[in-house]
């Protein structure tokens, strides 16, 4: 019974941790949903919202949580931005070329957060870093996690209403059904799919927010182990299935945690590699996926 | 005549649907072969089980008395199996001569030899004048020569043309259809998916007529057109 | 194949006089040929196969390691340890091409990504077979003819030879019917099959081509740094910087590659100090004006304007 408690306190860390990769995979998978966007800059969306909550507690002393405020609105615009000015353009292009052009956003982003904060690692201590809260029976939750549950609960909450019970939504689920068939009963698609964008960025820095107590930032390489964590949980779930990168995530995050504590934790990142190729060449589908339309 | 290709009880299905049933088919040498039926008969489907881009649940196909049901469309193509694409499909970033010169390296390893049989074969289908022209810079019409050019460039035996005269002007389908008799009389064995009765007419010896992946009716033009099995096949899904 | 001929001539007059012109900059012209060679070798399959790899850093890792290990463990002479790597990077290439190449696209592209990544895991952790984390030391080297390996002039005229090599290569196949075979894939598989090519021998062979070319710029680079750390060989980024050198200077074009991989250097060069780590900022915007204005590349954009004019000029005769 003594393994049973190390076992459930580690579940629960995985979920939790899970969480958030879960945000992270739902913003990428809702973007190639609707876009078609293989989206290369998504881990380095996530290193703006750390460092957007690094920046306002240094300099204001806020709550990474409280960055919130200033930080949802503004990934959102900067997604809109983005598609507006870059993807946009290349709409009609092959599908590799947003991969390109993202791959080279992501290169932009991280080299001049380097140039900007140097690249030191960064993070932000919060006083509540190391209380718990038991669960009984010896199972304790970290604040900080539980934060970050709480947030991802919100913010996919928040997003399956969006989707389910508003008229944008509705066309946001038309537009990734059938693009021409959207615009034939007049879903402007192209604003659509900046809207998409903006949610799919606005997700991924809160999700960097969320992280930044538990973790360091650092301008290069974060981004890359987020995109590639990010493309993980989507192609577990199934590329372009909002539910099943929920479970991907949960999944990420539980493997993740079990492996280091029970197997050896060097080839951590490695578990997810090896199962997103299997997926990818033995159920293109994902996991938990209904197929998904291909062409 | 020496049989040059056999379908027996050849079958597709996709899903549920049984897009060809059980399909028997003979072509001889030096015979053209008419292939019609109404939108979603399963035309494009049978082409493709024959030319080895669809895989057959059921059945067989032979060329030259050979099995080659399970074989991919690259071998029956060095077996002596040319196709055209009903939505032509040349290499686009390429030149009208390089988009020939690639079919023609098949038999001809040698860039020399290649570009020679290349240059004929465009001569032949009357694209010489447009050589070093992008192929996406071609019109509708060009574009279907090229897509035949490209066909004959592998120096076939059989030739698989899929709606090759759709869309083309009067003066351009007159031009095709010596062009396709032409073909004949130099020894070719033609198969040809059409919906123009003026090409099947004046072109074939033999026509097959699907209906719901079945063949409903064969045999000579004329007589097939006059069928009223036919007739109610294609007023029926009209 | 004139041009062609012409512009190998050139590199080799500017490679050959190079040192002795910018003696001080003899680091800048290794990194330059490296890039001009590792492009050009990620092109057979980026560009003229069409298949984008973001994973070749895997092959410079494996040249480089081959060279070290063999050299400190089994005292094996660097030029039999390349050929090693050579007949290693092909086979796995062939495996590795197997198993993804029913892939299409992007799916491709993320999954040499992944491929790549469980390869560098493997490289830091399997001490037994690498050194682990901590990297491995070129101590000594031998010394063929007299010839000091360790002599940066040596290994620039190393580097020069790779790229003459690689050039030269990617030159022949150009005109050749397996240039013409791996056109034809990329352009349009169903097409290539009608026209009787394997698209998928084809790619493979291009796969082993290309990784074996990119393993013997690695050897190379190998005893350039002298010290191999797996994070920095089998680095992400390298993979990026050595894709993107090809896009930017012009996908299936002979001279693309090359022309990207002097760009992208030189710049890196004069933004320096500007820069600093943050070189890779360059890449990102030139890869994004690329895909935006010139999708074919540089060189990509010029040979199509050149392919038009010399039709238009022989229409009018």
């Amino acid at each position: 019974m003594a393994d049973l408690i190390p076992f459930l306190q580690n579940i629960a860390n995985g979920l939790l941790i899970g969480g958030v990769y879960a945000l992270i995979g739902v913003g990428l998978t809702l973007i190639f949903g609707v876009m078609r966007t293989i989206n290369f800059a998504h881990g380095e969306f996530v290193v703006l919202g750390m460092y957007a909550a690094i920046v306002f507690n240094q300099a204001l002393g806020w709550d990474p949580y409280f960055s919130l405020v200033v930080a949802l609105p503004a990934g959102f615009l900067a997604g809109v931005l983005i598609q507006r000015v870059i993807l946009a353009t290349i709409v009609d292009a092959p599908e590799e070329s947003s991969l390109l052009a993202t791959l080279g956003l992501s290169l932009i982003i991280a080299n001049s957060l380097l140039l900007i904060f140097g690249g030191e690692p960064k993070s932000v201590l919060v006083p509540y870093a190391s209380s718990t809260i038991s669960l009984g029976g010896g199972v304790n939750l970290s604040i900080v996690l539980l934060l970050a549950g709480i947030a991802t609960v919100a913010a996919i909450g928040g997003l399956y209403l969006l989707l389910n019970r508003t008229e944008i939504g509705r066309a946001i689920r038309g537009t990734a059904e059938n693009r021409l068939g959207a615009e034939l009963v007049g879903i402007n698609t192209k604003r659509i799919h900046a809207v998409v964008f903006g949610i799919g960025m606005m997700l991924a820095v809160a999700a960097g927010v969320a992280l930044i107590p538990l973790l360091f930032a650092s301008p290069t390489t974060t981004g890359t182990v987020f995109t590639l964590k990010a493309f993980v949980v989507t192609v577990l779930g199934g590329l372009g299935n909002i539910g099943a990168a929920i479970g991907g995530g949960l999944l990420l995050g539980v493997v993740e945690v079990l492996g280091a504590s029970y197997l050896t934790s060097e080839y951590r990142d490695a578990y997810g590699l090896v199962a997103f190729i299997l997926v990818l060449l033995f159920r293109p589908e994902g996991l938990f996926g209904r197929s998904v339309q291909r062409v | 005549m020496p049989e040059v290709l056999r379908a027996e009880r050849l079958t597709v299905r996709f899903g549920g649907v049984t897009a060809v049933d059980h399909v028997d088919l003979k072509l001889a040498d030096r015979d053209i072969l008419g292939l019609i039926g109404p939108n979603g008969a399963g035309k494009t489907t049978l082409f493709n089980a024959l030319t080895g881009f669809v895989r057959p649940d059921e059945g067989a196909v032979f060329m030259f008395g050979r099995e080659v049901t399970h074989l991919a469309p690259f071998q029956r193509a060095r077996d002596g199996m040319g196709r055209t694409f009903q939505t032509d499909r040349p290499f686009e970033e390429l030149t009208v001569l390089e988009n020939v010169l690639i079919p023609a390296f098949l038999k001809h390893p040698s860039r020399r030899s290649a570009e020679r049989i290349a240059r004929e074969v465009l001569d032949e289908v009357g694209l010489s004048d447009r050589a070093d022209q992008p192929a996406m810079d071609l019109n509708l019409a060009r574009r279907r020569r090229l897509e035949l050019a490209r066909a004959l460039a592998i120096e076939p035996r059989i030739l698989f043309l899929d709606e090759i005269m759709a869309g083309l002007n009067p003066p351009a389908l007159r031009e095709m259809i010596s062009f396709v008799r032409k073909l004949r009389e130099k020894g070719l064995a033609i198969l040809m998916v059409e919906h123009i009765m003026e090409a099947i007419i004046e072109l074939c010896d033999h026509v097959i007529v699907l209906a719901n992946g079945e063949k409903i009716a064969e045999g000579a033009p004329q007589q097939v057109v006059a069928d009223s099995r036919v007739v109610e096949a294609y007023l029926g899904t009209d | 194949m004139n041009t062609n001929l012409f512009g190998l001539a050139l590199l080799l007059v500017i490679g050959l006089a190079y040192p002795f012109v910018l003696p001080g900059y003899l680091t800048v012209g290794i990194t330059m040929l490296l890039f001009i060679g590792w492009a050009t070798s990620w092109d057979i399959l980026g560009g003229w196969a069409g298949q984008v790899s973001l994973g070749h850093s895997f092959f410079v890792g494996l040249g480089a390691y081959f060279v070290a290990l063999g050299q400190s463990r089994y005292g094996l002479a660097p030029w039999w340890s390349i050929m090693l790597a050579i007949l290693a990077a092909a086979a796995l290439a062939y495996v590795w091409g197997r198993i993804t190449f029913g892939l299409r696209g992007p799916y491709f592209a993320l999954s040499t990504i992944a491929f790549a990544e469980i390869f560098r895991l493997i490289a830091i952790n399997e001490k037994w077979l690498t050194g682990g984390a901590t990297g491995v030391f070129i101590a000594s080297l031998p010394e063929p003819f007299g010839i000091d390996l360790f002599s940066r002039w040596t290994q620039y005229y190393l580097a020069l030879a790779f790229a003459l090599i690689t050039v030269g290569i990617v030159a022949l196949i150009s005109t050749r019917r397996f240039g013409y075979q791996l056109r034809a894939v990329r352009e349009d598989e169903n097409s290539a099959m009608a026209s009787g090519i394997d698209p998928t021998a084809v790619k493979l062979k291009a796969f082993m081509l290309s990784g074996a070319l990119t393993a013997v710029g690695g050897g190379i680079y190998g005893i350039f740094l002298s010290f191999l750390e797996p994070h920095v060989l089998f680095y992400l980024l390298l993979s990026v910087q050595i894709a993107l050198t090809a896009i930017i200077g012009g996908r299936g074009t002979v001279w693309g590659p090359a022309a990207g991989a002097v760009l992208l250097i030189l710049s890196g060069e004069v933004f320096r100090t500007t820069f600093a780590q943050a070189n890779l900022l360059i890449y990102g915007m030139l890869i994004l004006a690329i895909v935006l204005f010139l999708p074919r590349g540089i060189l990509g954009e010029v040979s199509r304007r050149l392919v038009r004019r010399r039709y238009a000029r022989s229409a009018k005769s």
